[in-house]
């Protein structure tokens, strides 16, 4: 027998799954700035800040850019402590940690700027090896930035709707409304199976039964599933549903928000052009 | 093998989009046809047990957990095309409302977990089972070896992703400007630990879900196969 905590970590998954939910949804209700703007030029513009990232070669504006996500953060009154730990927790530290190889000359040859010496073993630190993991973990921060940033400003429904300017295929918005809705309650189903687990079993509990225990709860959610799909489809025709899916359109785009997406869109077109320059 | 942003460089990232959009086009298309309208909420319930599927830990030996993406089971219950829309508009829920798996490489993730493993994984699963009755051990072995073999191929396709990238993109001073890794070190990084673990963690998940089901409710697994078929 095995000390195994799976229980509790899915249990505690769940939890901070729907309790980052409600930070965010409360965050995209704030009078801040980002909150202020019609969502579809909002994630237009993160999305030219993202390509923006993703196609520069320089530190210098990759740094700057991750300045202007932190300045944007503080005018949308998203608290810097609670957006830091967002960020920089899990990716960007998982990122820092797989880029410390690629400073030393096994991985990345070149220019010497540094030996160390470990019981006899010389490690040598290059200027390339350098470069390569500070614009790798500055990018990766940087992005996940963006990306968290206009998630916890824009409320998660506009998010999905949002999706409609660039074309997606109504099918597919509908689709993600609702898969977004039910991943809330299958997370409410496991979480409350879980913990009727543990009230049962506690938390020694062998690893094959834990297997088992998940392969249960994998297959009692699929049956679940399968059978709401009548009930969903009956809501559904009840409620005028005849084949084709409607969507709501209440976005309206104020002056504010175009001078927002010129501004941006002259940006993004310096760093991209800029870009083949330096 | 969610890959974040800022991992991949844009020529990939661009290439990648540019395969999927034909796949998920023919998906809705295929899927459009055979869904009965009565199973639309379908495709959405399924998007939801995928992404809840990736948020279960499972205990492995030695007191730790890991996580199954579910994408073959997905193709085993609900065809594979429906498989890959599902799994498309999880991957696409992780990526644009929780960060987690990127913006940009939302194309290479799907790529990835959407088709390569949802296809490898659903076309082992039928050579396998061949025309085995859906109640048998056999479909429970080949669910296992499907699983494992899947996510392996799909972790090997996302580390070649990874070890191209020094070669597409090197500043002219020599440092890299994406994932700083070549093929020598992505692959092995890559297929150890999901030839180890995480293909060890699908292939318990997959199969012990189907032999569940085989004993609970095996009209769920009859109707998923008339329903491909």
């Amino acid at each position: 027998m095995k000390k195994n905590n799976f229980i509790e970590r899915s249990i505690s998954g769940a939890v901070s799954f729907l309790k980052e939910s409600i930070f965010a949804d409360e965050y995209a209700s704030k009078n801040g700035f980002l909150q202020s703007l019609d969502p579809r030029i909002k994630t237009l513009t993160f999305l030219m800040f993202i390509m923006a990232i993703l196609f520069t070669k320089s530190i210098a504006i990759l740094l700057c850019l991750y300045a202007a996500c932190l300045v944007l953060a503080l005018f949308s009154k998203i608290n810097i402590g609670f957006f830091l730990k967002r960020t920089w927790i899990f990716i960007p530290l998982f990122s820092l940690f797989i880029a410390i190889p690629a400073l030393f000359s096994i991985f990345t040859p070149g220019q010497t700027i540094l030996t160390i010496n470990i019981i006899g073993a010389k490690l040598i630190i290059t200027r390339q090896g350098l470069s390569s993991a500070s614009l790798f973990v500055t990018r990766v921060v940087t992005s996940v930035s963006f990306a968290v940033l206009l998630n916890v400003t824009t409320r998660h429904f506009e998010l999905l709707r949002v999706l409609r300017i660039f074309k997606v295929p109504q099918i597919f918005v509908m689709t993600l409304g609702m898969c977004y809705r039910y991943i809330y309650l299958f997370l409410e189903i496991v979480e409350n199976t879980y913990l009727a687990i543990k009230s049962r079993v506690g938390s020694r509990l062998h690893y094959k039964k834990g297997q088992e225990i998940v392969a249960w709860n994998i297959s009692s959610l699929w049956q679940r599933s399968y059978y709401l799909n009548e009930a969903v489809y009956n809501a559904m025709l009840s409620r005028g549903y005849s084949g084709e899916p409607v969507l709501l359109n209440d976005f309206k785009i104020k002056s504010k928000d175009w001078a927002w997406l010129f501004s941006i869109t002259l940006f993004f077109v310096i760093i991209i052009l800029g870009g083949k320059i330096i | 093998m969610h890959i974040p942003d800022g991992y991949l460089g844009p020529a990939t990232c661009g290439v990648l989009y540019a395969v999927m959009l034909p796949i998920w086009a023919f998906a809705s298309k295929i899927v459009k046809k055979t869904l009965r309208s009565r199973q639309v909420p379908m495709l959405a319930i399924a998007a939801a047990f995928s992404f809840v599927i990736m948020m279960f830990n499972v205990p492995i030996p030695g007191g730790t957990t890991g996580h199954a993406v579910g994408a073959v089971l997905a193709a085993i219950l609900l065809g594979p095309w429906a498989a890959c829309i599902a799994v498309t508009v999880a991957l696409v829920v992780q990526a644009l409302l929780f960060g987690d798996g990127g913006i940009t490489a939302i194309g290479a993730n799907c790529f990835n977990m959407a088709f390569v493993e949802v296809f490898v994984g659903y076309y082992i699963y039928k050579i396998i089972s061949g025309h085995s009755s859906v109640i048998s051990a056999r479909r429970v072995i080949a669910a296992g070896i499907a699983g494992y073999v899947a996510i392996n191929i799909a972790a090997f396709s996302a580390a070649v992703l990874f070890g191209i990238q020094p070669l597409l993109h090197r500043a002219a001073s020599g440092e890299s400007l994406y994932c700083p890794y070549g093929l020598n070190v992505a692959i092995p990084a890559m297929l150890g630990e999901h030839m180890l673990i995480f293909g060890w963690v699908e292939a318990i998940v997959t199969a012990m879900v189907i032999k569940y089901l085989q004993k609970q409710d095996p009209n769920i697994l009859e109707t998923a196969e008339e329903v491909i078929e």
